[in-house]
């Protein structure tokens, strides 16, 4: 009884995870859309939610890799991985408060690992999946989305170069539906599957799955779910601090940052590499900046985003393995996770009291 | 040891595939803008052929874009 009542809140929890990354994810999704004027705030926002939702189904390769190369599944309880996630969800709170860019994606990843080094020590850490799956690809992947994003719209400028300017723009703007689209079905996607991996994992470590399984459709359609009513939600916020939150930059480089930005989410989701689809959407938007003059990019937002980078997977997992060492002071049933459950929904609700207080933060925090 | 960690292959493909999928279509989709442009101009310059054969290649052009998204979701939703 006990395990089944961790084992909910473990979904409970992840679900909540998700519906947060979504939530601090529309602005990346739909920010090029609404700044280079190819789409209204709640059109943008209301179609990226309905291809969050689409693009969660159409792969599962991310979540296999969440859920069987970064832990070892044979030694993880679904109390192990309620801490990792509550390890990824205060790191987001943490950042999202202070208002510092921050990966979701790394923060879960990080606090599962280290929750599962607090509880069985390093031996449960598949180095090889880690290090392969997670690390390498969080580097190349931005790097990528930059430099295919700036020799995309060299290319454009000299194909479009000499055309009049009005419809050229409203192509690009024509264009942007699609590349738009295309970036928000990557984000569903690859974010959403980290959530169906983790929820997967806390299946299969509690017995309910075997240990080779694929997310069940449940799990998938609740994950999809999520992240797309947090997509939904979170639009709403963004839309009266849009205005000071984009860059600016003509449909042309939108287009191109959007599409290299898809490009490497649905590549890098094919192979199954969980990647920060924030640092690369930053990654694109840079790169087509860049491309065009290096001053318009904002230089100090991409040094953000590296320390963020370098911050989220140690303090994530030390928050995980702190989390779990509190909950094994009430023994291992249900009373550790349920106390820290209360004091998570706690403590969010002083966030967001305070945070209303003081002003939505001007961040780049999201997946 | 380095290559088995560092997953090359799959990694390599990634960065071939992203590349070629993001600047081709961007490429194609500037060729299809430069080909309306050019058979708007043209057609108000009353040269009709010239103006169809622009009229071709932009819709040839999108088609490819509309090609390779296509395909790109057909190779994703298959593994």
């Amino acid at each position: 009884m006990s395990a089944e009542i961790i084992l909910w809140i473990v979904i409970a929890t992840a679900l909540a995870f998700d519906y947060t990354n979504g939530f601090h994810d529309t602005a990346n999704v739909v920010a090029t859309s609404i700044s280079t004027g190819a789409a209204r705030p709640q059109v943008a926002i209301a179609f990226a939610a309905l291809l969050n939702f689409l693009g969660a189904f159409i792969s599962i390769s991310v979540a296999a890799t969440v859920a069987k190369d970064v832990v070892n599944a044979d030694v993880i309880t679904p109390t192990i991985v309620f801490a990792g996630l509550i390890g990824a969800i205060a790191w987001n709170l943490i950042t999202w408060y202070f208002g510092l860019p921050s990966s979701s994606s790394h923060a879960l990843i990080g606090g599962v690992v280290g929750s599962a080094v607090a509880a069985v020590g390093f031996d449960a850490v598949i180095a090889e999946g880690l290090v392969g799956k997670v690390l390498i690809p969080a580097v190349v992947a931005p790097v990528l989305a930059f430099l295919v994003a700036g020799i995309a719209i060299g290319i454009s400028y000299r194909v479009v170069g000499k055309q009049r300017p009005g419809i050229v723009s409203r192509g690009y703007r024509y264009g942007q539906i699609l590349s738009g689209g295309l970036l928000a079905l990557a984000h569903g996607t690859n974010d959403a599957q980290k959530t169906m991996g983790v929820i997967t994992l806390a299946l299969i470590a509690n017995g309910n799955l075997g240990p080779e399984a694929d997310p069940p459709f449940w799990v998938i359609a609740s994950a999809a779910t999520a992240i797309a009513l947090g997509t939904y939600s979170g639009g709403w916020r963004i839309i009266k601090t849009t205005g000071t939150r984009i860059i600016k930059m003509d449909a042309a480089q939108g287009f191109s940052a959007q599409g290299a930005g898809a490009a490497v989410i649905l590549a890098s989701t094919h192979f199954g590499f969980p990647l920060s689809t924030t640092h690369v959407i930053n990654g694109g938007v840079m790169g087509s900046g860049a491309a065009k003059r290096l001053s318009a990019v904002r230089w100090g937002v991409a040094g953000n985003i590296f320390v963020a980078w370098l911050l989220t997977l140690p303090a994530a997992a030390a928050i995980g393995g702190l989390t779990y060492g509190f909950t094994r002071i009430f023994g291992t049933g249900a009373l550790g996770p349920i106390l820290v459950a209360l004091m998570a929904l706690s403590l969010i609700a002083v966030a967001f009291a305070r945070r209303a207080q003081r002003g939505a933060p001007v961040t780049a925090a999201g997946g | 040891m380095i290559a088995t960690i560092v997953h090359t292959d799959e990694l390599l493909q990634t960065v071939a595939a992203a590349s070629v999928a993001g600047i081709g279509v961007t490429f194609a989709f500037s060729v299809g803008i430069w080909g309306a442009g050019q058979f708007a101009e043209l057609s108000r310059s009353e040269r009709p052929v010239l103006a169809t054969a622009a009229a071709l290649v932009a819709i040839f052009a999108l088609a490819c874009v509309a090609g390779a998204i296509g395909v790109g979701i057909i190779v994703m939703t298959d593994k």
